[in-house]
């Protein structure tokens, strides 16, 4: 992953998010939704303006935020188990808790059995329970989420929203939560900011006024319906605002 | 079963040579060939100068891999050092490293110092272009995953670039132990009193070509033998690589 274009990405950009809060950001493609992300977790730096956490202005990554990348960030030469504990070696964790950790967040995403294989022998599924247990023993402030259940398929995908859900419910982290998918932007956030096309703006920021509870039927209630429709109709009139 | 067309050769040369088809003085019979090896090691003759000749080979080989290696990282990782490095190294890569041998002579005299710096720089070549290709081909997808999990940039070099390009260094090792057995070898031809190359070119002055052979087979059957112990500990030791199966 490279960014070599000098185009304006993104275009003033403010929001704000409250702790423990797990918005999702949905968008056309290309309209800088995985921009603004890789902003947050310090990767790029913003040419103007600033960008801060919990009042402190961020200057470069570091572990108070965790980020799950679509795919390929696993460590392709460390085990799954060793994945999940890199971020607790690199924070000078003795051996006992580590391990202990570890041990508790294997079972957290359901990976018990698969701890000793490396990455390239589990299925994409897998391997981002594995990168999302490995984001969580760093235990950051803020979880940083670019489409990581996009290059899954369909029922794997679901699963694994369904486990993110319950888990968000259990420990309660802030979330930013980048996606495509209009269906999963509503199933998981609490709040759904829809951008503009490139140069990427707020468009607006829907709040979800339904609970979605464990269990599947919310999907069937209209209320879920015309959230959809609604995020659907702004992101289809950005794409056909681009086009012409 | 890959044992079949070897055989099929060694059949037939033997072949030729009993019907005189193919005289002595041209090459000599594999039967003669596997006696003058029998008796070389049975006097115990080749080891003095396998030892000598693996241990020139050996330091020169490792020479380049702990250097080339920290050549090859450092210009993928820093770009000062890729502009200043790179040049000379291109320079290098078509030269005939043995051709320079007479020169390292001059500079470093005729024993295992020169011996050593011409397989340690012919060796170099294919390390130093494996790990820089490797290294700069590491996904910033895994330096990023790495820095945002608490990894100083000061560690990453260890930390991710180095484990990310153990598989493309192994190729380039790889390619080093065979260049590293050929230079040894002809650096021996030179003003040399021990080693299998001195023991080649002497027993091929003399005319004992079965002996000369027996010496060839016999780097033959350790040259084949070192890289099947070195390709199966890379599978061991890089079972998380796709190539490992």
């Amino acid at each position: 992953m490279r960014f070599s274009e000098t185009a304006l990405a993104l275009d003033s950009i403010d929001l704000n998010v409250a702790e423990r809060e797990f918005v999702t950001i949905v968008g056309p493609s290309g309209c800088g939704k995985s921009t603004l992300l890789y902003l947050i977790g310090g990767f790029l730096k913003p040419t103007t303006g600033t960008l801060s956490l919990r009042g402190k202005p961020i200057i470069g990554p570091g572990p108070d935020r965790g980020i799950v990348f679509q795919r390929y960030s696993l460590f392709p030469w460390l085990t799954a188990r060793r994945n999940i504990s890199y971020g607790l070696e690199e924070l000078g964790v003795a051996r006992a808790d580590r391990e202990r950790i570890v041990a508790e967040h294997i079972r957290l995403v359901h990976l018990q059995g698969f701890e000793d294989r490396y990455p390239r022998e589990l299925s994409g599924g897998m391997q981002q329970r594995v990168a999302l247990a490995q984001t969580l023993v760093c235990k950051p402030d803020i979880l940083l989420m670019d489409e990581p259940f996009g290059a899954l398929d369909a029922q794997t995908r679901r699963i694994l929203q369904d486990e993110m859900r319950r888990i968000w419910h259990s420990n309660t982290k802030t979330v930013l939560f980048v996606t495509h998918d209009v269906e999963e932007a509503i199933a998981l956030g609490t709040r759904v900011v829809v951008m503009s096309s490139r140069p990427g703006r707020i468009k607006e920021v829907i709040k979800r006024d339904f609970d979605v509870a464990d269990g599947d039927e919310f999907e069937a209630s209209p209320q879920f319906a015309a959230l959809k429709l609604r995020i659907w109709h702004s992101i289809k009139e950005e794409v056909e605002a681009a086009r012409s | 079963m890959k044992l079949v067309p070897l055989l099929l050769v060694a059949a037939l040369w033997q072949a030729a040579s009993v019907s005189g088809l193919l005289p002595p003085a041209v090459l000599p019979s594999l039967s003669s060939v596997l006696a003058a090896l029998v008796s070389l090691i049975r006097s115990g003759e080749i080891f003095p100068h396998t030892a000598v000749s693996f241990l020139r080979a050996g330091t020169g080989f490792l020479l380049a891999v702990v250097f080339g290696t920290a050549l090859g990282l450092a210009m993928a990782r820093l770009p000062a050092i890729q502009r200043g490095v790179e040049p000379i190294l291109l320079s290098i890569y078509p030269v005939p490293k043995p051709a320079l041998i007479p020169l390292f002579m001059v500079w470093l005299g005729i024993g295992d110092v020169s011996k050593i710096t011409v397989i340690a720089l012919s060796c170099l070549v294919p390390v130093v272009i494996s790990s820089f290709n490797g290294a700069r081909a590491v996904d910033d997808l895994l330096l990023w995953s790495a820095r945002a999990r608490g990894t100083p940039e000061h560690r990453l070099l260890w930390r991710v670039v180095l484990p990310a390009t153990l598989p493309q260094i192994a190729t380039g090792v790889r390619t080093a132990i065979a260049i590293a057995l050929i230079v040894m070898v002809s650096s021996e031809f030179i003003s040399s009193e021990h080693g299998l190359g001195y023991l080649i070119f002497t027993y091929g002055g003399v005319g004992s070509d079965d002996a000369m052979l027996a010496v060839v087979l016999y780097l033959t059957a350790i040259g084949f033998l070192i890289d099947w112990v070195y390709v199966a500990g890379l599978r061991r030791l890089l079972a998380w690589h796709a190539f490992a199966h």
